[in-house]
């Protein structure tokens, strides 16, 4: 583990814990980082249920780029940069939809929804007939993968697979994209994705859900209001006093999560319980799930992050979010809100109602958020105020490589905060990552663990 | 000449392109830019008559 990496010369200094405000504020960096962080990362895109049928699409973005996530005729699954090979227009200006092609309105090339360029106007008479029309299709992602639904995407003709860029985070992901009950995926998109600007750099949120429990208290007045589902607190947590609360990331990866481990034989505390009908759904998918997954149904997830950008909320609220980069200063944030896709009406109806209440651009959680990550960010932007780094020192080497408690081993460097309160372990994963994508010249470099250490 | 207004066009209507020939409409995208058409008649080429083809909106230049 390169805890002693400093990036461009002491930008990111593991060694000490400081990391200097240019890598949010400073344009060159930015510029870099859209380069060697987004073209080679794997990326969220959506999710499988938004393209149920031959035809339907969604525009997405990965990183800066406009792309397309469509299902073709043969039902397979493209994403594709949204830009026309003859002049870069937009081939889709649509939020979602179903087309057979998708036309561009400068000059009128048109593509199939395999990305095949099928309509180029007077081809016989201007072109002559000899434009080779099979080298100018939409261009298409190097790699793509589906996951229990979710679709992501990379640049990288040799970036690894998505399940080996995953690593053992894989289980932890599974905590969003599984069903309550503990089956394998059925997981659907609720309602559509919320879409808004925030005067921040992408790092900002990315690095609040890596793992950032210190800054509970800018959300006491949420908690006091009583937002949650069964009507105090923002969320159902009555774990949090019996339960171990971990932060768990995977240094060569750049992934990382916060975790409770319930005692054995104890079960899950009650939750919903302003609807009879939600809470004993819900009731009943933790007690499907403890038989289906045995130990590791003791396991619930907590706000996580794949890297770079896109960040998981298990549960309460079951969330995607992708932080997408607008310039240093600047994010579109997108978030998909997540439902088991066979739970009854009654069930995504409360959820509805309770995510939006606690995300998204008028959710009083994800705004106390906001509000800290705006004013964080306009205050660092300074001449003076880029002198004086940020300090990451919480819990720095009290990590566990082979954690283990009450019979369960769980994968990944853990740090047991049930007393420490709060630590700084995965936010420091998180730029630890983002230095090595900096400083790496391919994936040969990055793809560590193809290498054991001798 | 008036504009066709291809977002009109339903498939089943024959349409005439500006080289002679006449087509039916077979689907329409409602893109705007192109509608997907059967050669009925081709003057300047018989080996399109029966084939299916993208028509170029700027081609069609009438409702038959």
């Amino acid at each position: 583990m390169a805890t002693g990496r400093r990036y461009r010369g002491g930008l990111v200094d593991l060694g000490t814990g400081l990391i200097s405000r240019e890598i949010f504020v400073n344009e060159e960096i930015y510029a870099e980082e859209l380069d060697r962080v987004f073209t080679r990362a794997w990326l969220f895109v959506g999710h499988e249920s938004q393209i149920s049928k031959p035809g339907d699409y969604v525009v997405s973005c990965m990183g800066e780029e406009s792309v397309i996530l469509c299902r073709d005729r043969e039902e397979r699954v493209h994403v594709f940069l949204n830009s026309c090979r003859h002049r870069g227009m937009k081939v889709c200006r649509y939020d979602e939809g179903n087309t057979p092609v998708f036309t561009c309105p400068y000059h009128g090339w048109s593509y199939a929804t395999d990305g095949k360029l099928v309509g180029v106007p007077y081809f016989r008479e201007a072109y002559h007939g000899k434009l080779d029309r099979s080298q100018f299709g939409l261009v298409e992602v190097a790699q793509l993968a589906t996951y229990k639904g979710s679709v992501w995407a990379t640049w990288d003709p040799k970036a690894p697979g998505f399940l080996e860029y995953l690593g053992e985070f894989r289980r932890y992901l599974d905590l969003t994209l599984d069903g309550w009950d503990g089956r394998d995926g059925g997981t659907e998109v609720l309602g559509g994705v919320q879409k808004w600007l925030i005067p921040c750099n992408w790092k900002f949120p990315a690095e609040n859900f890596s793992g950032d429990s210190y800054h509970n208290i800018s959300h006491r007045s949420v908690d006091m209001v009583g937002i949650g589902p069964s009507g105090s607190g923002r969320r159902d947590t009555r774990e949090r006093l019996i339960a171990r609360r971990l932060q768990i990331c995977f240094p060569e990866r750049g992934h990382q999560t916060g975790l409770y481990v319930l005692p054995k034989d104890q079960p899950t505390p009650p939750a919903y319980q302003q609807s009879p009908v939600v809470s004993e759904y819900f009731r009943h998918c933790e007690e499907e799930r403890r038989r289906r997954r045995g130990e590791w149904g003791r396991v619930t997830g907590s706000p996580g992050e794949v890297f770079p950008n896109t960040a998981l909320h298990p549960r309460q609220p079951r969330t995607f979010a992708v932080w997408h980069p607008r310039g240093p200063h600047q994010t579109e944030v997108w978030r998909w809100y997540l439902v088991d896709s066979d739970s009854p009406p009654e069930v995504k109806d409360f959820l509805r109602q309770y995510y939006i209440r606690y995300s998204g651009p008028a959710g009083l959680t994800e705004q106390d958020d906001m509000e800290n990550w705006n004013y964080a960010h306009a205050a660092s932007r300074g001449t003076i105020a880029r002198r004086y780094p940020y300090t990451y020192e919480q819990g720095m080497g009290f990590e566990v490589e082979s954690y283990e408690w009450d019979g369960l081993r769980l994968p990944g460097s853990v740090l047991d905060i049930t007393e420490a309160k709060s630590s700084e372990h995965n936010l420091r994963n998180l730029y630890r990552r983002w230095a090595e994508f900096m400083d790496a010249a391919s994936w040969d470099e990055l793809a560590t663990w193809r290498t054991p250490a001798p | 000449m008036s504009i066709v207004n291809l977002r009109h066009l339903q498939p089943g209507a024959r349409i005439g392109l500006s080289d002679g020939s006449t087509a039916e409409v077979v689907s329409n995208p409602l893109d705007g830019i192109w509608v997907f058409a059967r050669y009925l008649s081709s003057p300047r080429d018989a080996s399109r008559v029966g084939t299916e083809e993208m028509i170029f909106a700027q081609d069609i230049v009438e409702i038959r």
